[in-house]
């Protein structure tokens, strides 16, 4: 017996030192990395967020609102939090990361639309969660019910990288080429510069009658986050950006959800801007699928966005003179 | 609890101090031990079904006593049906409710007739097809005069419940396990090292090998109408892959942590995708529940013996049978009867044992004669695979229809990584090609390897699952 674990300690030992040395220099390099959702996670954790517009959402938001458009017209810093494929909870959980560690923001603009309040249960590109993940309370919280990690991967170092081949491949690739990727996003916006393909005819074929169900949870998440961010003096703006006009009808409810974030705007007073019948939704040249724009589409939604946002703004300065 | 989880890591090298440093000098406590932490082990999944155990050994038990006290030939047979019944009951509740009445009503109303019924949600319990099938042959040999019935409840129970093979397997006989736990064990440490090696290479075929296969298979058997003949077949190849690594992989770590407690438990398989006949491929694969059905339902009704047509339907039932022990639907019943298709005409043309030994023998390759066997097998367990991953039967026809069209010649539609898991499957087959003479792929590095080489091919192994691991899957015969 004494022999056995004399073996098995002296086995061990390496593998423990791989683990630690793995563990550091794995997340150290994810830390560091300009690629995608890494780079805004570093940027909230590393407070160079520190924006006085924050616009939230989904995919819709990170491709739909260029940042230099606001900031430049504007005058003012805007950072894009947009979470790519995740609906208001995981958006909640960049939110609070963001307040812990950047400056607080005078205007969010969030970005909403039909899939907001749901919840998917696989946590889609659970790899950006990696570097930070490690006895992190609040990711932990807000991950856990996925279907993705496990208890240990919050709290045991390297379990959470095991099988993760993909993403360990790119942080040797980073390393070798310090060009940086072509996924790169700038001030969190991700420009997209493809054009019109066929996801929303398949989508209509596979659900004919697609329904959308509203994640209590979420819902009652999105109303603290509203009244937390009046309490902290945060002014909220409500976005329904640009959605072409034959996938508006792919969603049965549609309708019913659009009137729940009206009646959130009507409930705290909050702006609602809503582009469903703008003359953008009405041009498939702008967009890629029935939901994102294309880089041409979203610069030019930014604009307008910008001009009602001022527009609004100066309303409202005259409201209060 | 999960042999490839966190949880399992941490439980199993608790018990191993307890059992060797606190409980070593009595064997009634280690015992003790064993049952406690099997029922850990697998309370972890479901506690309520703690009590099917229990209930499975008490049952087993008391009938093991009675029937050593009973001389009365009916009275013995009357026990003998208590045991029976008292396991098949469990099985046929838990596992064929829903199948026999929902074939029932589907009967009925063919004829025209519509009945009214109501299907239960039933939950299946982890692992009720092994353990059932562990406890009756205790209950059978008794009553055979074959064992001395026991009249030590908790080895009796450690039998039934011990971990490493509770919920998968090998369903062990309680001649060769059973004595085991009467018997003061000693610790061996080569023996506890050849455990801790087979151990590693189950983990690599389970993490590495299978689940990667896994996610192939489940994802072209999922949405089988939108791919091409080509990729189907690749899926059915993923498929055969997964479940053999999945299974065997299992059996491997069951067998090496058994080993770390003194035990030895049974073969389970002999590197099946090597073999030259489908007689071959049934006497290397799960061989286990193979032996089981020969020895307590084959020979009892006749086996090989007598004349063409007994032959005929011993092998049929024989084969459907064990389809229907692995799963309530109509795919597996198909599946069996596959298989008894295949080896009906090596039984009737007596050549059913034709490859006793091992392929290739002293070879490093096997000469092209061998090679076409092996393929031609392989071929034929392919194809009676789709029955057994398909959901349905529609399902299987529908996708041996596209295997068997032009869209068989078409180019793969799969992400190029796919070509990862696939270089990940030839590298295995070509280790466990190297040690098909041995109980295990990677056995004889142990006696025949100098440290820095054995330990360079450990590391590999551990560097190989910490890179490569695939999403943890579920092991497939838990559903079974």
């Amino acid at each position: 017996m004494k022999k056995l674990l004399t073996t098995a300690f002296y086995f061990l030992i390496p593998v423990f030192i791989f683990i630690f040395l793995a563990e550091w220099f794995l997340t150290g390099q994810l830390k560091q990395s300009r690629e995608g959702e890494y780079a805004v996670w570093n940027d909230i954790f590393n407070s160079e967020v520190n924006s006085e517009i924050i616009v939230h959402g989904s995919s819709r938001a990170m491709v739909h609102m260029d940042s230099q458009i606001i900031s430049d017209s504007l005058q003012v810093s805007c950072y894009n939090l947009g979470i790519n494929g995740h609906n208001f909870w995981l958006q909640y959980l960049r939110h609070k990361e963001l307040l812990k560690y950047n400056i607080k923001p005078k205007l969010i603009i969030h970005s909403v639309d039909v899939f907001t309040l749901t919840k998917r249960p696989d946590l889609f590109n659970a790899e950006q969660f990696l570097p930070y993940m490690l006895n992190n309370e609040e990711i932990e919280y807000f991950t856990n019910s996925y279907k993705g990690f496990k208890y240990y991967d919050y709290h045991i170092p390297l379990i959470r990288y095991t099988g993760k081949y993909k993403t360990i491949g790119k942080v040797f690739n980073e390393l070798i080429n310090s060009e940086p990727p072509d996924s790169c996003r700038q001030r969190g916006y991700a420009p997209q510069d493809h054009t019109w393909n066929d996801d929303l005819e398949k989508a209509k074929l596979k659900f004919p009658d697609f329904k959308v169900q509203i994640d209590t949870a979420s819902y009652k998440l999105f109303d603290e986050y509203i009244r937390e961010c009046l309490a902290k003096d945060i002014e909220v703006v409500i976005v329904y950006t640009p959605e072409f006009i034959e996938g508006q009808d792919f969603v049965k409810n549609r309708s019913e959800i659009l009137g729940i974030f009206r009646n959130f705007a009507e409930q705290y007073h909050l702006k609602f801007l809503d582009y469903s019948s703008d003359a953008i939704s009405y041009n498939k040249d702008y967009f890629y699928n029935a939901s994102h724009l294309n880089r041409k589409g979203s610069e030019l939604f930014t604009k307008k966005l910008v001009y009602d946002l001022k527009k609004y703004k100066s309303n409202k300065s005259k409201v209060l003179n | 609890m999960l042999f490839n989880s966190i949880d399992f890591a941490i439980f199993l090298p608790i018990v191993f101090i307890l059992y060797w440093f606190v409980t070593n000098k009595n064997l009634k406590l280690q015992n003790v031990l064993i049952v406690v932490s099997s029922y850990i082990f697998y309370g972890w999944w479901d506690w309520r079904f703690l009590s099917l155990v229990l209930y499975s050994s008490v049952v087993d038990f008391l009938v093991g006593i009675w029937l050593g006290k009973q001389n009365n030939p009916v009275k013995r047979k009357l026990l003998l049906s208590i045991s029976i019944a008292g396991n098949l009951g469990l099985l046929v509740f838990f596992k064929y409710y829903n199948f026999f009445l929902d074939s029932f009503v589907d009967a009925f109303s063919f004829f025209g007739y519509e009945l009214s019924t109501r299907s239960l949600n039933v939950i299946l319990p982890v692992g009720i097809s092994f353990y059932t099938f562990q406890t009756l042959s205790y209950g059978v040999d008794v009553y055979r005069k074959q064992l001395e019935p026991t009249r030590d409840f908790i080895a009796f129970s450690a039998f039934v419940t011990f971990f490493p093979q509770l919920v998968a397997g090998p369903i062990e006989r309680a001649t060769n396990l059973l004595p085991q736990f009467y018997s003061h064990r000693n610790f061996n440490y080569a023996r506890a090292v050849d455990g801790l090696r087979q151990v590693l290479w189950g983990l690599f075929k389970k993490v590495v090998i299978a689940d990667n296969a896994a996610e192939y298979a489940n994802l072209i058997f999922n949405n089988s109408g939108e791919f091409s003949g080509s990729t189907l077949a690749l899926g059915v190849f993923f498929f055969s892959i997964q479940i053999y690594c999945d299974f065997s992989g299992y059996s491997d770590i069951a067998i090496g942590i058994a080993r770390l407690f003194g035990f030895n438990l049974m073969r389970n398989f002999n590197f099946p995708y090597f073999s030259r006949d489908i007689a071959e491929f049934w006497r290397r694969w799960h061989i286990s529940l193979s032996t089981w059905f020969r020895d307590y339902l084959y020979y009892p009704l006749g086996g090989s013996k007598g004349n063409t047509l007994s032959k005929v339907r011993n092998t049929f039932i024989i084969f459907l049978v064990s389809g229907f022990w692995h799963g309530a639907n109509w795919t597996f019943i198909v599946w069996g009867a596959l298989n008894a298709l295949y080896f009906l005409p090596l039984l009737l043309l007596n050549k059913n044992r034709k490859y006793l030994g091992n392929v290739a023998d002293g070879k490093i390759l096997p000469d092209l004669r061998e090679f076409g066997s092996i393929l031609l097998t392989f071929l034929m367990t392919l194809f009676a695979w789709i029955f057994f991953r398909a959901s349905s039967l529609e399902h299987a026809f529908s996708i041996i229809a596209k295997i068997f069209s032009p869209s068989f010649f078409h180019s793969i539609e799969l992400p190029l990584k796919y070509l990862i898991v696939v270089f990940l499957i030839v590298l295995f087959l070509i280790i466990e090609w190297q040690g098909r003479m041995n109980q295990y792929a990677i056995a004889k590095i142990g006696t025949a390897w100098p440290r820095f080489f054995r330990w360079t091919v450990y590391y590999s192994i551990v560097l190989a699952i910490f890179f490569f691991a695939g999403n943890s899957q579920d092991f497939i015969y838990f559903q079974f």
